[in-house]
């Protein structure tokens, strides 16, 4: 556990390194790039007001300087003020993170559940229903989310009136993007899923299971699902951070809150401390993330238990 | 300039469409009180006080200026009921509305004007508004405040467009214990004297705006001199094109800002459209005349001819916004020069001519001409997605292909909004084309866009960022300074047109294209919203729900 911590450290820290020692190499001068961002159009800022900005912000101090302040601070949960909007960067980071999380979970459960569904009906069957199912997983695993999104938010919001136009934060507005986020997701799942639940199928436990008379829908159910699964349960930590990230455009076509729109915003306005604060919530849904698929692994395959 | 587009049975919806039928129904109605207006805008600000023309939308809602001014160009009173020139022209007298207070309790007299002003002039940049500095640091010598009411502008020289600057939107003031606080405050919790109050910003979704119940000092172009008909305006943030047309078009909004392009016969035949073109300096592209080619007249000549600009507005914009061939100023500021429209059309042959005279006369194996075997290359260096939007791209995608096939060798470089406002390919040589614009009521602009570079008194030149041409011909600049002085308004005009002249006949250096637009689309129960006579901001004072 203590070295699982430690490893969560490190990832943390060598995320917060890293967008440190990018934002240096960013073309221009950092305090006329936040007065202009501020006035929203191009100043010409005397030496005067320059300093005063570079006074406030510490960036004439030498880099190992800023580097080991900027550190500091973050140990102590201090990721400084955002130059655009004002405000501490955990106040806007805590505000905007909420509904990213339920979007991307929702979408993470609707895409195993999907998946599930068509692998466990489907795999084996040497019938259209199985062929069909497999073209399903190859189609939606290719398409790209902005699209179904944008075709969802067309017809079902606009034209057929079913769903909100802008998702709010409601159970019934998180509906659409929480599907067009894990379509593609279910299809990626699947694939992977079924080849390996075909493989298993194919097992002499299986065969000796239904030589004991229990149904072919058990079978799948009981014995062969729970195998099937290990590869694309290990995938899931990696899928959280992808759904994560395809978070940031479907919010917009939504017009959720969320993440997606802080990033955008920050990053348009090259606001370094809300930008780095933005990746480390990034790494640590990572962290979390595969955390959980760890916790998940040892129920699934009791083996892991007593490793 | 404000237009109430198409309505009535110009709108090919004919007399007896929807369209027709709710805007009777606006007409026939009288004002009514209740009522959230569901607002959906565009663009989100970092903050609620910024002089961003797009945070200006907003800051409208719930910040208040000393006057304001209508569409034919008369300043009207708003926190100021009445003002006084001097004869010499160097002292401004304005009397202040009494027994208005900022919607927090505090008093609105001359001493929250100084601070405003205080802080708007600060060398702290997180304070300082850059907008207003650039309309009037110069000529304001000291602001005086004899008593709680009256506020006295000493100028260091006459000033005409002194009165057009303060009726606009940058100019809204902040209660003075929120300056104290600074933008950490002002950013989320905006105290002033307008008609909402904001309650709460929900970030990434929706500014929530309350009446003010208090409200007593209305601007002189509204008719509602009390609070606001409506409870409140939800102000949406729907940057999704297909989102925001949507969401007028389910009635989730009842009111859209900007309808995107290709809805925009749709939205024509259908809502209700207020569009106003937003004076100043207009869409175009800036030639920068510090370096070869275009340091050559003619070869700026050559590219104004080059392409048919009118056709690529006309074909990109579908008719959503209008051309500006005057690239000098917008077609709706007052001094605008109409024969410079078209001053320039689309003429191949004129241009190959002008570039011969040039001596780019060898060309390469592209087709680019040359001239001592250097190619005719000019990159177009533009703010993607900031300055420049899609369509416009598109826009200068045709105007690159035509200058192409007279012999130009045109690239345009995008530059990401961080890159753009971090100057990136922006200084001098490091383009030779620069597209943009410049919001103002009228030609009070061309004192910000051609105003010299400054040199500071260690010797250093601090060039002007708002003049990205780099034109700083002494007889121009004389001219504008002439001009401003001039308090005839016909003598001030005649001034400001040859400004124009200069500037696209003469010295070619700006090439027009199209004007900012606001444009408002309505359902059918909402009426009473105008557009600012100035920059356009909409105006809620007067609207309310038809039933």
């Amino acid at each position: 556990m203590a070295r699982r911590l430690g490893g969560a450290v490190f990832v943390l820290w060598a995320t917060a390194t890293f967008t440190f020692v990018v934002q240096l190499f960013m073309p221009g001068d950092r305090a006329t790039m936040i007065i202009n961002t501020q006035a929203g159009n191009l100043q010409s800022p005397s030496a005067e007001q320059l300093a005063a900005l570079n006074a406030r912000y510490g960036f004439d101090d030498s880099y190992l300087a800023q580097y080991v302040r900027y550190i500091g601070d973050l140990a102590q949960g201090d990721l400084g003020i955002s130059y655009n909007q004002h405000q501490p960067v955990t106040e806007i980071i805590a505000a905007q993170i909420g509904p990213t999380i339920v979007l991307t979970l929702s979408a993470l459960v609707l895409a195993w559940l999907i998946s599930l569904v068509v692998t466990v009906l489907a795999t084996g069957r040497d019938n259209a229903w199985s062929r069909a199912a497999t073209g399903f997983q190859i189609v939606t695993a290719a398409l790209p989310p902005y699209w179904i999104g944008t075709i969802f938010l067309v017809v079902l919001s606009v034209q057929l009136g079913i769903f909100p136009v802008e998702g709010s934060n409601t159970l019934v507005g998180t509906i659409l993007p929480a599907f067009t986020l894990a379509i593609p997701l279910s299809g990626f799942l699947g694939q992977i899923t079924q080849d390996e639940f075909a493989r298993v199928l194919d097992q002499p436990f299986v065969t000796s299971s239904r030589t004991r008379g229990i149904g072919d829908l058990g079978v799948r159910l009981k014995h062969v699902l729970r195998h099937a699964v290990l590869p694309a349960v290990t995938l899931s930590g990696w899928a959280l951070g992808a759904l994560f990230s395809g978070a940031v455009l479907i919010e917009v076509v939504f017009s959720r809150q969320g993440i997606g729109g802080v990033l955008v915003q920050a990053t348009n306005g090259r606001d370094i401390p809300l930008v780095t604060g933005v990746m480390l919530a990034s790494a640590a849904m990572y962290i979390v993330a595969n955390l959980l698929v760890d916790i998940a692994y040892r129920f699934i395959d009791p083996r892991l238990k007593s490793a | 300039m404000a237009l109430a587009g198409c309505g009535g049975s110009d709108g090919s919806g004919g007399a007896s469409g929807p369209k027709a039928a709710a805007i009777a129904a606006k007409e026939a109605s009288q004002p009514r009180r209740g009522g959230t207006i569901e607002y959906g805008h565009y663009q989100e600000p970092p903050c609620l006080v910024t002089t961003w023309v797009q945070t200006g939308y907003l800051t409208r809602q719930y910040l208040e200026q000393l006057i304001t001014v209508d569409d034919k160009g008369k300043f009207l009173p708003w926190l100021a009921d009445a003002w006084e020139i001097s004869d010499d022209k160097k002292t401004y007298t304005f009397q202040l509305k009494r027994d208005v207070t900022f919607s927090n309790g505090e008093p609105f007299d001359s001493a929250a004007v100084k601070a405003n002003f205080d802080n708007w002039f600060s060398t702290d940049p997180t304070r300082r508004n850059g907008y207003v500095a650039f309309h009037v640091e110069d000529h304001i010598d000291r602001i005086e405040t004899p008593d709680d009411h009256t506020v006295v502008f000493r100028l260091k020289h006459p000033h005409h467009p002194f009165l057009s600057a303060l009726s606009q939107y940058a100019f809204g003031f902040l209660a003075p214990s929120v300056i104290k606080k600074g933008p950490e405050e002002w950013c989320v919790r905006p105290v002033g004297t307008g008609p909402f109050v904001v309650e709460k910003w929900n970030r990434g979704s929706n500014v929530v705006l309350k009446r003010n119940p208090s409200y007593s000092s209305p601007p002189g172009d509204v008719e509602n001199k009390g609070p606001a008909y409506v409870e409140g305006i939800n102000w949406k943030f729907l940057k999704d094109n297909t989102a925001r047309w949507g969401s007028l078009k389910s009635a989730e909004s009842d009111v859209i800002y900007d309808v995107p392009g290709v809805n925009w016969a749709e939205a024509n035949q259908r809502y209700e459209i207020l569009q106003h073109v937003t004076g100043g300096r207009p869409s175009q592209l800036a030639l920068a005349v510090d370096h070869e080619p275009f340091n050559d007249v003619r070869v700026r000549k050559a590219f104004q001819y080059a392409s048919d600009r009118r056709k690529a507005v006309e074909t990109v914009f579908q008719g959503a916004v209008p051309y500006n061939g005057n690239g000098a100023l917008s077609t709706s500021s007052p001094e605008h020069v109409e024969e410079l429209e078209d001053y320039y059309g689309h003429d191949p042959d004129k241009a190959n001519q002008l570039l011969d005279e040039a001596g780019w006369t060898e060309r390469n194996g592209d087709g680019t001409r040359t001239k001592r075997g250097k190619p005719l290359t000019v990159r177009i260096v533009y703010g993607a997605g900031s300055i420049i939007s899609g369509d416009g791209a598109q826009f200068l995608q045709v105007v690159q292909d035509q200058a192409n096939q007279v012999g130009f060798d045109v690239q345009l470089k995008p530059i990401t909004t961080a890159e753009f406002f971090a100057g990136k390919g922006r200084q001098p040589g490091e383009y030779e084309i620069q597209p943009g614009y410049w919001v103002a009521r009228s030609a009070e602009i061309f004192q910000v866009v051609w105003k010299p570079d400054a040199k500071v008194p260690d010797g250093t030149v601090i060039p002007n960022a708002n003049n990205p041409s780099r034109f700083q011909e002494p007889e121009v600049w004389k001219l504008v300074r002439q001009a401003d002085r001039t308090y005839d308004d016909a003598k001030r005009t005649a001034l400001y047109q040859e400004v124009q002249r200069a500037l696209v006949e003469k010295h070619a250096v700006t090439v027009g294209a199209y004007p900012l637009t606001v444009t408002l689309a309505l359902g059918d129960n909402l009426t009473g919203i105008r557009l600012n006579a100035s920059i356009g901001e909409p105006i809620f004072n007067d609207a309310y729900f038809v039933k």
